[in-house]
């Protein structure tokens, strides 16, 4: 009998989560060890941050799920991972103290670390901003944004800020999202012209979101990512600011440096910065006790896994197979990470440092269905493993499609979002010798009623499936 | 360069006909995606 532990239970944990569970869940110990008992649908938190879902909505309980695949759950936060023993030590959420949870094959997939420490004055709790990236983060952003609508309500004119607040974040798309929601809202109680709105960011230019942009055909014409962001800033009265990167933040006030090395500050009432993500941060320990992390990790906490990392960024960008395909540890052959946890060779977009040394460089982006399809992969690698002791699944960045809704308002009636199809999401200018490296057929982005109507559709489907719901694997990732 | 979103266009992003035909439009669209991708 095989021992398998995945750590994390986002969309990478537990999609895997439920392949492994469907597959070997009576036969085999499948252990999901997660900080909180329920799952949270992470792309609706816009919609909390705005007012316009209940909290309740976006999650549901993990444990009757797990009842259902044979999966043993563990409630509790990882801390170490004794590679050589094959044991995880967790710290009980009950008080009950360490556990260690011994297992056969690892799957880390436990999502972003949110490095609100990396920016002085950042994040809800110790800092000035607010955060759409936990439930109880999104929760604290819609009581303070309804406080600054109350103050609009009052005749006071305010300035919201939305983008990233760290020179390396990502997760663009999703404050794209807010402030466009933002702007919804506003419209709809008739006060957006009490209101300034601002996008302040990190990528290169508007629509890079960390994937170095799109570039797409319509009626014979080409239009980049970068055009179709402006004209959206420009139909909501939107301004914007890329190239900044967020050094720290004060009472009403952001300083940034910018890719010319000047520094600047910008003032709001309100703000929703995303900070910079970072990997788990365990400690690995080898069977002499030594601390081995440096060997596992990433100066990130990212694991490192079979992709061929040290490349420089040009020849990265000339090398799709430099990603990994497998998301193996090379050293622990049995130790997997998927989603946001594994550690990407460089970043899509092309990196920048300024004259100051620091680098302001949108990056790569490993949420949603790119999270998912590695959570397959890899469960599925496992599975082989154990049934058959060789791996048959494979599937790089460079080979994925993605595809993003980003809703512009949620309404089902006059709401609107823009629908993104990426493929592949890094670009593979071998396969694809055109200017941006991929499929200009399938490689589209429209924006409409109809996406908020895809945005909807995929919140019902996604909490289907990842509950493991009839049918829940013919629900693509 | 800006591209302005013209009333037509607006107009065309609400119309509920035709953007119930750019629905199934778009799930086919994400479906060859995804078939594109290796599904391995």
């Amino acid at each position: 009998m095989a021992k398998v532990v995945v750590i994390g239970a986002g969309f990478a944990g537990q999609t895997a989560a439920l392949y492994l569970g469907s597959a070997l869940g009576k036969q085999h110990d499948i252990t999901v060890i997660n900080k909180y008992d329920v799952f949270g649908y992470t792309p609706s938190w816009v919609w909390v941050g705005v007012g316009q879902m209940n909290p309740e909505k976006t999650t549901f309980k993990l444990k009757p799920v797990y009842d259902k695949f044979h999966i043993n759950f563990l409630q509790g936060t990882a801390t170490a991972i004794y590679t050589d023993d094959q044991y995880v030590l967790v710290e009980r959420s009950d008080g009950g103290g360490e556990e260690k949870a011994a297992y056969d094959y690892l799957l880390i997939a436990t999502g972003a670390k949110l490095n609100f420490a990396g920016t002085p004055g950042l994040g809800p709790r110790d800092g000035y901003t607010s955060s759409i990236c936990s439930l109880p983060h999104a929760i604290d952003t819609r009581d303070r944004l309804f406080e600054t609508i109350a103050r609009m309500e009052k005749g006071e004119r305010q300035k919201i800020v939305v983008g990233t607040g760290h020179p390396d974040a990502t997760c663009q798309g999703a404050a794209f999202e807010y402030i466009t929601n933002i702007h919804k809202l506003l419209e709809k109680r008739g006060l957006r012209d009490k209101a300034d709105l601002l996008w302040l960011s990190n990528e290169r230019a508007l629509g890079d979101f960390g994937v170095r942009g799109l570039h797409i055909k319509k009626k014979g014409q080409v239009m980049t990512s970068d055009n179709f962001i402006r004209s959206v800033f420009d139909l909501y009265d939107i301004d914007w600011q890329v190239q900044k990167g967020v050094r720290e933040v004060e009472p009403g006030k952001i300083y940034w440096e910018d890719y010319e090395g000047a520094e600047g500050e910008t003032d709001f009432d309100f703000t929703m910065l995303i900070p910079q993500f970072l990997g788990p941060g365990f400690t690995y320990y080898d069977k002499d006790g030594n601390d081995i992390t440096s060997k596992m990790a990433n100066k990130g906490g990212f694991v490192l896994v079979d992709a061929i990392y040290g490349l420089d960024w040009d020849t990265l960008a000339e090398t799709p197979e430099a990603w990994p395909a497998v998301y193996q540890n090379r050293t622990y052959k049995n130790i997997f990470a998927a989603g946001i946890a594994f550690a990407p060779p460089g970043s899509i977009s092309r990196p920048h440092v300024n004259p100051n040394g620091l680098s302001i460089t949108a990056a790569p982006p490993r949420t949603g269905m790119i999270s998912g399809i590695i959570g397959r992969i890899t469960a599925l690698n496992i599975i082989d493993l154990i049934k058959r002791g060789r791996m048959t699944h494979a599937e790089r960045m460079s080979e994925m499609a993605a595809a993003c809704i980003a809703s512009m308002g949620d309404s089902l009636w006059d709401g609107s979002a823009a629908t993104i199809v990426i493929y592949p999401v890094v670009p593979d200018p071998r396969t694809y010798p055109n200017e941006q490296g991929r499929d200009m057929f399938v490689t589209d982005m429209e924006m409409g009623l109809a996406g908020a109507w895809m945005k909807r559709m995929i919140h019902s489907t996604f909490m289907h499936k990842l509950q493991g719901r009839i049918g829940w694997k013919f629900v693509p990732e | 360069m800006t591209m302005k979103i013209s009333e037509k266009e607006q107009k065309y992003m609400n119309n509920k006909i035709i953007q119930f035909w750019r629905f199934i439009v778009l799930n086919l669209k994400i479906l060859k995606a995804v078939d594109h991708s290796k599904r391995s």
